[in-house]
């Protein structure tokens, strides 16, 4: 039965969609918060292109990627609020238990949360088309790629704070700091060129700044003008993917997974 | 059957040893436990029980010693062992928002059993657990009853040859009771070596159960039931209706008596045997004689004893 990684997978990401299912409330609405947002801010970031002489539809595009990038931050706290779980009903140790490897267990979980917040920023960016005729110039499948490299980047920076944070409420105040900051830096709220000084120094730091420089290639520039903020975002990934595989091969420890478990 | 033979062992630790900062959980653990044999592991809180159970199954790492599981080692071949092993910790590890059904079809998934296969399973787990009908009922919506012979099922599905139960049965109605007690009989009969975690020491008959006592993180006493109570002196507890004769054990005969009111409890390895002769020795108190009860021991005598040694 050892020999069966395909259907432990299987079983796994059944079950992750299964429990996201179950309590869509906070996908649903930080959904719900991305379109409102997008619909509130986009006639005041037209109202700047305006004064700024930038393509007339800047606006929109400014608007539908800044809360992309926003709300898939925020969706990135329900994903690791679901591998938190995981320790504070006990099944952690009971996944590791099991013949299923420590990847294993991690792939089962973060592959149903990906694909969530691809649907998130598909819907975000799809009403945008629909209503406000978002039209990205280098084409739908570079959206796309710039859409699969930011989520990527999502979900190692989500199963980072996950395995970090002990508690709920730690998990919240942090992901909410972190959510906020990176999408500040990034120029997902006021664009980086009209952020004060110190803060435009240090945005390309955030790897908001690059998601967003992606989305603004794909939405107003070419496919060739990708390849930079791609890399950076792949290098993003890559990042968090090592720092997410060290804490969990310390994770893997079993003093320091005891040491680990919830406060109750 | 060879309880402590180191070829039939299907579970077998020894000299295990595990510190968590000054406090010493494991001191010398030593436990054998046959195929198809269930090991009752009693002790009181801290003697190392729960800490057995997660070193052998792989959550801690010992200090020094070895579990070894069908004769490969924990430690060295977790792979390989970890199909083998079945798990029920004592808190409940269970998916509340998921249905009892999903969270059986995720444990047997992670123990690589195909759909068809785990639905099989699951049905007959539910009939001999009594969880047909809450199957599909949300796990936080199941009584603690539910939630312990469900989080039982999820560590029986895939046959485990080693079989883990961490207290099963606290806070359990008999009925829960008695169902999860005929699981695991039914578990070691078909060939696993069950370890049984508990407080509850009549359970431990009911499941015609070994024993091991733990304490202060070692096996202190281990063996068939009857051989070990066949060490603890039984009770003769004789009432009057007057005080009684006044009477004492001579020294170093292994005998105690107690005098309380009109009543004389005699302590020894055969009270009746005392009891004859005392009352032979004593006509006038045999006269007021009201009522004779022989008290064989019981676990918790052997449980007491043990430990307060």
């Amino acid at each position: 039965m050892s020999l069966r990684p395909g259907v432990r997978l299987a079983a796994e990401v059944r079950h992750q969609t299964i429990l996201l299912a179950r309590d869509p409330g906070p996908m649903i609405g930080y959904l719900v918060m991305g379109l409102l947002l997008i619909a509130a801010t986009r006639p005041l970031y037209v109202a700047l292109d305006r004064l700024t002489a930038a393509p007339a539809a800047a606006g929109t595009d400014q608007a539908a990627a800044g809360m992309a990038v926003m709300f898939s931050l925020f969706a990135l706290k329900v994903g690791a609020a679901h591998l938190l779980n995981e320790r504070t009903w006990h099944t952690w140790d009971r996944l590791r238990a099991s013949p299923a490897g420590f990847g294993e267990i991690l792939a089962g979980k973060a592959l149903p949360i990906f694909v969530a917040v691809l649907a998130q920023q598909a819907v975000l960016f799809g009403v945008s088309a629909a209503a406000f005729g978002l039209h990205p110039t280098a084409g739908w499948p570079a959206l796309a790629a710039c859409a699969l490299a930011w989520s990527a980047c999502v979900l190692f920076l989500g199963t980072g704070a996950a395995t970090l944070a002990r508690t709920p409420a730690q998990l919240s105040a942090a992901g909410d700091i972190f959510a906020l900051l990176t999408a500040v830096l990034g120029g997902a709220i006021v664009p980086v060129d009209l952020l004060p000084g110190w803060l435009r120094h240090v945005a390309p730091a955030s790897p908001g700044y690059w998601a967003l420089d992606a989305y603004h290639c794909a939405l107003t520039g070419t496919p060739a003008q990708l390849g930079r903020p791609l890399a950076v975002l792949g290098v993003f990934a890559l990042a968090g993917a090592a720092i997410a595989a060290l804490i969990s091969a310390r994770l893997r420890a079993p003093s320091l997974s005891a040491r680990l478990r919830p406060v109750r | 059957m060879n309880r402590e033979g180191r070829v039939t062992a299907m579970l077998e630790a020894s000299a295990l040893v595990k510190r968590f900062g000054t406090a010493v959980a494991l001191d010398g653990f030593d436990l054998s436990v046959a195929a198809g044999e269930i090991a009752g592991l009693v002790g009181h809180n801290g003697a190392g029980k729960t800490t057995f159970a997660r070193v052998t199954a792989g959550l801690v790492t010992p200090d020094s010693g070895l579990v070894r599981v069908a004769g490969m080692a924990v430690t060295r071949s977790r792979a390989r062992v970890r199909p083998l092993l079945g798990l029920a910790p004592q808190e409940l590890a269970l998916y509340p928002t998921a249905t009892a059904r999903e969270n059986l079809y995720v444990f047997a998934g992670l123990y690589g059993m195909r759909r068809g296969e785990a639905r099989h399973r699951i049905g007959q787990l539910a009939d001999a657990l009594v969880l047909g009908e809450v199957l599909d009922r949300r796990v936080r919506d199941l009584s603690g009853g539910q939630q312990r012979r469900l989080q039982a099922a999820t560590a029986m599905l895939h046959r485990p040859r080693v079989l883990l139960l961490d207290e099963p049965t606290v806070g359990a109605d008999p009925v829960t009771r008695d169902a999860l007690l005929a699981a695991v009989r039914a578990v070691a009969a078909d060939g696993a070596a069950v370890v049984y975690t508990t407080h509850y020491l009549p359970e431990l008959d009911t499941l015609n159960a070994t024993l091991a006592v733990a304490d202060h993180g070692r096996v202190v006493a281990r063996g068939d039931r009857a051989e070990l109570l066949a060490t603890v002196p039984g009770r003769a507890v004789v009432d009057f209706d007057e005080p009684p004769p006044s009477v004492t054990a001579p020294p170093g005969s292994g005998v105690e008596i107690r005098r309380e009111g009109s009543r004389l409890t005699i302590t020894a390895p055969e009270p009746a045997a005392v009891l004859a002769p005392l009352l032979a020795a004593h006509p006038g108190a045999a006269a007021h004689l009201r009522a004779i009860e022989l008290r064989p021991p019981t676990l918790d005598d052997l449980y007491r004893r043990l430990v307060s040694a």
